[in-house]
C-alpha cells in the first residue's frame, strides 16, 4: 500500500533524517522511535505530503504519493501531537462537528460506546477547555473511530496517557491491525505493543 | 455531493466557533461605536462638519475595526492542527483560504454591515447615501477579507510582530478607501466607481487562494 523509499529531509543545510525506508501493508504496525528533535514528526509530515522531501520518494498504491495524495488522504486519519478539538466547544459539539465534517457513517450508539470506553461519557456537555490534557488526548482518539479509515498516522499517541488508557490504546491498535488496518506511530519508547516494523531515527 | 456536504459542515463548524466566541464579534462592534463617539466628541457638536467628514470617518473605522480580528483568521486552526485536518479531509490550501475568507466576511464583516444604519444616524449621514454606503461596503469588505487572508497567512510564522499584518492590509486598502468614499460623495459617478471597486475585488479574489494557500503550505512545512 504505502512504500517509503530512501527518504531524506534537509532543512537549511541540516539533515533531519536520511535514507528512511518503510513499507506499510494491511495489518502492519510501524513504530518510529527516536529522541526529541530526531525528526519523527517531520517524517510523519513528509509521509502525509505536507513536507517536500530532499531526496527519495513515497508511493501509495503503486503511484507517486504527490500525484495521488487525495486518494491517500481518503484512507488516512492523522492525529498530531497537538489537540485538534475545539477548546471553546463542548465534547458533544466537537463529536457532532467531526461526525458531519468527515461524513462519518458511524452510528450514535457506536460513538456512545466509544465515549464510555474512553470514560468521557460523563463530560459530554463540558467544554474541552475544562478537560485535563489526558482527557483531551483521549477525545482526540475518538476521531479514529469517527473517521473509520484504514491507515492511522499518530504522533506520540501515548504521551500524557495513564496506564489504563495506554492499555486501551494497545487493544485498539491490535483490533485495528486484525481488521487489515495499518498504523504508523511515533514514540520515545514502545509501551509494549507488538509492532511489525521498528524504525530508529 | 460529499464535497458539498463537507463545505456546508465547514461553515457549520465556523458558525459554532463564532457563536461560542460571540463576545469577540461584540467587542469589535463596541470598538467601532466607541471610536465613532470619540470622533464626534473631538470634532464638536457642529452637525454640518460631522456630516461632511462622516463618510470618511465611517470607512476608516470600519477598516480599523475589521483589522482587529485578523490575528484570529488562521492562527487557531494553524496551532491546533485543524488546517492539516481540513487539508486531509480533501480541501486544498487555496480552497481553505477561499472558505475562510467567506467565513471572515460572514461572521466579522456582516455585523459591521448591519450596524452601518445606526452609525449613519450618529454621524448625521443622509438617508439617501445609505444605499451607496451599503453597496461600497459590501464589495469593499470582501476585498478587506481577501487582503486579511493574505496578510494573516503570511504572518503565521511571525510570532513577534503581528501588527505587521494589519499594517499591510491598511496600506493595500488605500485604493479601496478612495473609491468607496468616492462612490458616496460623487453619486453621479456611481457606476464607474463601483465597477472599479468590483474590478479590485476580482483581482484580490483571484490572487487570494494562490498567495494564502502557498503561505499556509509553507507555514505548515516550517512549523
Amino acid at each position: 500500500m504505502l512504500i517509503v523509499k530512501d527518504l531524506s529531509v534537509e532543512r537549511i543545510d541540516k539533515k533531519i533524517f536520511e535514507n528512511i525506508n518503510l513499507s506499510l501493508t494491511p495489518g502492519n504496525i510501524t513504530i518510529l522511535r527516536g529522541k526529541n528533535g530526531s525528526g519523527k514528526t517531520t517524517l510523519l509530515k513528509a509521509i502525509l505530503n505536507l513536507i517536500e522531501p530532499s531526496f527519495g520518494s513515497i508511493f501509495w498504491k503503486g503511484k507517486l504519493l504527490k500525484n495521488n495524495f487525495y486518494d491517500f488522504y481518503n484512507h488516512t486519519t492523522y492525529i498530531a501531537d497537538t489537540t485538534s478539538s475545539l477548546r471553546k466547544l463542548t465534547i458533544k459539539d466537537n463529536v457532532n462537528i467531526w461526525k458531519k465534517f468527515f461524513i462519518s457513517n458511524i452510528g450514535d450508539a457506536q460513538i456512545e460506546t466509544a465515549l464510555k470506553t474512553l470514560k468521557l461519557d460523563n463530560y459530554l456537555n463540558k467544554k474541552v477547555a475544562t478537560l485535563s490534557f489526558g482527557e483531551t488526548k483521549k477525545l482526540e482518539f475518538l476521531r479514529l473511530i469517527i473517521e473509520n479509515k484504514k491507515v492511522w498516522i499518530l504522533d506520540e499517541p501515548f504521551s500524557n496517557l495513564d496506564e489504563d488508557s495506554i492499555e486501551l490504546m494497545k487493544q485498539t491498535f491490535e483490533d485495528h491491525s486484525s481488521k487489515e488496518g495499518s498504523i504508523i506511530f511515533s514514540s520515545h519508547q514502545n509501551p509494549g505493543i507488538y509492532v511489525t516494523e521498528e524504525i530508529e531515527l | 455531493m460529499n464535497f458539498l456536504n463537507k463545505i456546508i459542515f465547514f461553515y457549520y463548524r465556523e458558525y459554532k466557533l463564532n457563536m461560542s466566541g460571540a463576545q469577540d464579534i461584540l467587542t469589535n462592534i463596541i470598538f467601532f461605536f466607541i471610536s465613532i463617539f470619540i470622533f464626534i466628541f473631538s470634532i464638536g457638536p457642529d452637525k454640518q462638519t460631522i456630516s461632511i467628514i462622516g463618510v470618511g470617518i465611517l470607512w476608516t473605522l470600519l477598516l480599523l475595526s475589521s483589522t482587529l480580528s485578523l490575528r484570529k483568521f488562521y492562527q487557531d486552526d494553524f496551532e491546533n492542527g485543524n488546517l492539516i485536518i481540513m487539508h486531509l479531509n480533501g480541501f486544498s490550501f487555496g480552497f481553505i483560504a477561499i472558505l475562510k475568507t467567506f467565513s471572515h466576511f460572514i461572521f466579522v464583516q456582516i455585523p459591521f454591515l448591519l450596524s452601518i444604519p445606526i452609525a449613519c444616524i450618529l454621524l448625521n449621514i443622509a438617508n439617501d447615501k445609505l444605499f451607496y454606503l451599503f453597496a461600497s461596503f459590501s464589495i469593499g469588505s470582501l476585498i478587506l477579507s481577501c487582503l486579511g487572508s493574505i496578510s494573516s497567512s503570511m504572518n503565521l510564522m511571525n510570532q513577534r510582530n503581528f501588527l505587521l499584518g494589519s499594517v499591510m492590509v491598511m496600506i493595500f486598502s488605500v485604493p479601496i478607501i478612495i473609491f468607496s468614499v468616492g462612490i458616496i460623495n460623487m453619486e453621479e459617478s456611481f457606476n464607474s466607481l463601483i465597477n472599479i471597486l468590483f474590478g479590485i475585488l476580482l483581482i484580490v479574489f483571484a490572487i487570494n487562494p494562490w498567495a494564502s494557500g502557498l503561505c499556509l503550505k509553507l507555514s505548515l512545512e516550517n512549523n
